[in-house]
């Protein structure tokens, strides 16, 4: 039996008592496992072996797509170890994870937390939260595209209340990009991830925070002292999913919003792996950086992982 | 619980939080319906006339017709195909015991740990070489793909609910494997079903960077998606356009979504957790 992740209880499937391995083995089961051959078939075609490949042409010297290739060994992890763009990649990506992840997961949780004890207008709540999880990402783009850019709607609202002077052009700005990159996730993070929280916090019984309460804890303790630890792993998994998408999912953003800009400003890792790859054809040394990407997730979600372990 | 007065900061902070979900989403609706010079002087105010002529342009400069369908097409064939794979897979392994079984379900539970978007160079790489390249054909193989794991494990947790005595009982009246599947597992885990399509439903729908790179440029080949943030340089700075068009893109989500809200926030928090 494997259960990757814990499974939110009023929510989800109840899984039900593991069957007996031994109890009924005695009865053949017909048309067995062999039906599940062409999914795995699939799946490894068009997702492991991808995946595979990643390290093979991290191995390899392919200045493009239509030039000679050759082994080049640990020779690209020089070139990429050696490129300031790079490690200005490392950096932005650090501060991007470093800033949106706690803020996101503390806020979510309280949001989550403040719906879960549905106070007046929790229904509306829910439906709004739940928007950015619905908006695509070229969307979600266009959306902060016309909010930030020169004429958009943030220097609008400035002008409007007479702040004329704080205006800015946003995402040309190397000092704004990469925090609106981070606005951005922070902004549909938070309501999604909350939505999350809250229909775990559901599933725990009302008396656990009712007996906190009449033993003069107030919300606040209540919040974070009693109903923390009990979705204390639950926090784990979300926090391990925002770290992924924050991590790999930039790209897009990054794409969509200021390719990377300006300088290299606000180049992150996932999107220097694309920019690498597609604009400058430089093959070897994108899927290096992608090798160093996979293992920078591993290692997070191990850390995560950790963190939230259960500590009895 | 009762909330008391102390609980004023968090309604307050909590409704400035849904304000900027929902501001921008307004500016965006009510800027659909504006010029530029209505746009720039009363960026919050209703728009003075509901005329379609900012959803014509975005509509006829990105082809967004051709691209409905292109999407409408990729995501309705990918979600066939997921289905058509996964139920069986799933039935197989929710009812064997055997270890080869478990160690299938494994493999597919740890591919919730592999991120799409690191192979997608070497998937790229995949459809130059089956020749599919440059076309939805392509997508509509490789979308399955990504959503196999998460559906293939709500799938079978759906199936393990089954009781076991129910396909005995069939079988004593001797159904095949097939009606077994057929006439017992899947009537019986259509909730499951629902959300494994709801959830495949949004993101196939919404994948845009495998899109942007697998299927191009080309206006007869790519989805709404792609051809959403094209606006932006053809229409230059028109945000009425531009507005106009991604409200386009949203509407089937949106329609999907008010219909089947309350499922639809099930499979998502199903969805997720399990991911």
């Amino acid at each position: 039996m494997t259960t990757l992740t814990p499974t939110p209880g009023g929510a989800a499937v109840r899984r039900p008592a593991p069957p007996a391995t031994t109890g009924r083995s005695g009865t053949p089961r017909q048309g067995g496992t062999i039906l599940a051959v062409p999914a795995l078939v699939w799946y490894a075609v068009f997702m492991i072996g991808p995946v595979i490949a990643i390290f093979v042409i991290a191995a390899l010297h392919w200045p493009g797509m239509l030039q000679p290739v050759s082994f080049a060994g640990l020779g690209n992890v020089r070139t990429v170890l050696d490129d300031p763009v790079f490690w200005d990649a490392v950096r932005n990506t650090a501060v991007q994870l470093a800033v949106a992840l706690p803020i996101m997961i503390v806020c979510a949780y309280m949001l989550g937390y403040y719906v879960a004890q549905k106070p007046p207008g929790h229904r509306v709540i829910r439906y709004l939260l739940f928007i950015p999880g619905l908006i695509s990402t070229p969307a979600k783009a266009m959306v902060f595209y016309a909010a930030l850019s020169p004429d958009g709607l943030a220097n609008g609202a400035l002008q409007s209340v007479g702040l004329g002077s704080l205006t800015d052009a946003w995402l040309a700005s190397p000092s704004t990009a990469l925090a609106c990159l981070i606005a951005l996730d922070v902004w549909s993070g938070i309501g999604f991830t909350a939505v999350l929280f809250a229909a775990r916090l559901d599933s725990v019984p009302d008396d656990l925070g009712e007996a906190a309460q009449l033993d003069g804890a107030g919300h606040w303790r209540t919040m974070w002292r009693i109903h923390f630890p009990v979705i204390r792993d639950y926090a784990g998994v979300v926090t391990m999913l925002q770290f992924l998408w924050t991590l790999f999912g930039s790209a897009q953003h990054v794409l969509l919003l200021t390719q990377g800009g300006p300088g290299s400003s606000s180049t992150t890792l996932s999107f220097l792996v694309y920019q690498k790859a597609f604009i400058a054809a430089d093959l070897g040394y994108s899927q290096t950086v992608g090798v160093i990407l996979f293992l920078a997730g591993l290692v997070g979600l191990l850390t995560i992982r950790r963190a939230f372990r259960q500590n009895y | 619980m009762k909330l008391g007065k102390r609980w004023l900061p968090a309604h307050l902070l909590v409704w400035t939080y849904a304000g900027l979900l929902i501001v921008p989403l307004y500016y965006f609706l009510a800027s659909a319906f504006k010029s530029n010079e209505e746009i720039f002087a009363h960026p919050f105010a209703l728009p003075s006339s509901f005329g379609f002529g900012n959803f014509r342009t975005a509509y006829d400069s990105a082809d967004l017709g051709t691209a409905v369908v292109n999407s409408a097409l990729v995501t309705v064939l990918a979600l066939a195909l997921t289905l058509l794979l996964a139920l069986p897979a799933a039935f197989a392994l929710a009812r064997s015991t055997s270890r080869l079984a478990s160690a299938m379900e494994k493999i597919f539970s740890l591919g919730f740990l592999i991120p799409t978007f690191a192979a997608l160079f070497p998937t790229f790489l995949l459809a130059a070489a089956t020749g599919l390249f440059h076309t939805r054909l392509f997508m509509v193989f490789f979308l399955p793909a990504t959503a196999m794991p998460l559906s293939v494990v709500i799938l079978v947790q759906f199936m393990r609910t089954i009781p076991r005595e129910m396909e005995e009982a069939a079988r004593m009246d001797g159904a095949s494997t097939y009606t077994v599947l057929r006439h017992i597992y899947i009537p019986m885990c259509l909730p499951g079903i629902a959300t494994v399509l709801l959830l495949n439903f949004l993101t196939f729908w919404n994948e845009y960077l495998y899109s942007l790179i697998i299927i191009g440029p080309d206006p007869e080949q790519r989805t709404v998606q792609v051809a959403l943030p094209t606006l932006k340089a053809i229409t230059g700075t028109d945000y009425g356009v531009l507005t106009a068009g991604t409200v386009l893109t949203l509407v089937p989500v949106w329609i999907v979504y008010t219909v089947l809200q309350k499922r639809m926030q099930q499979a998502l928090i199903n969805g997720a957790v399990k991911a």
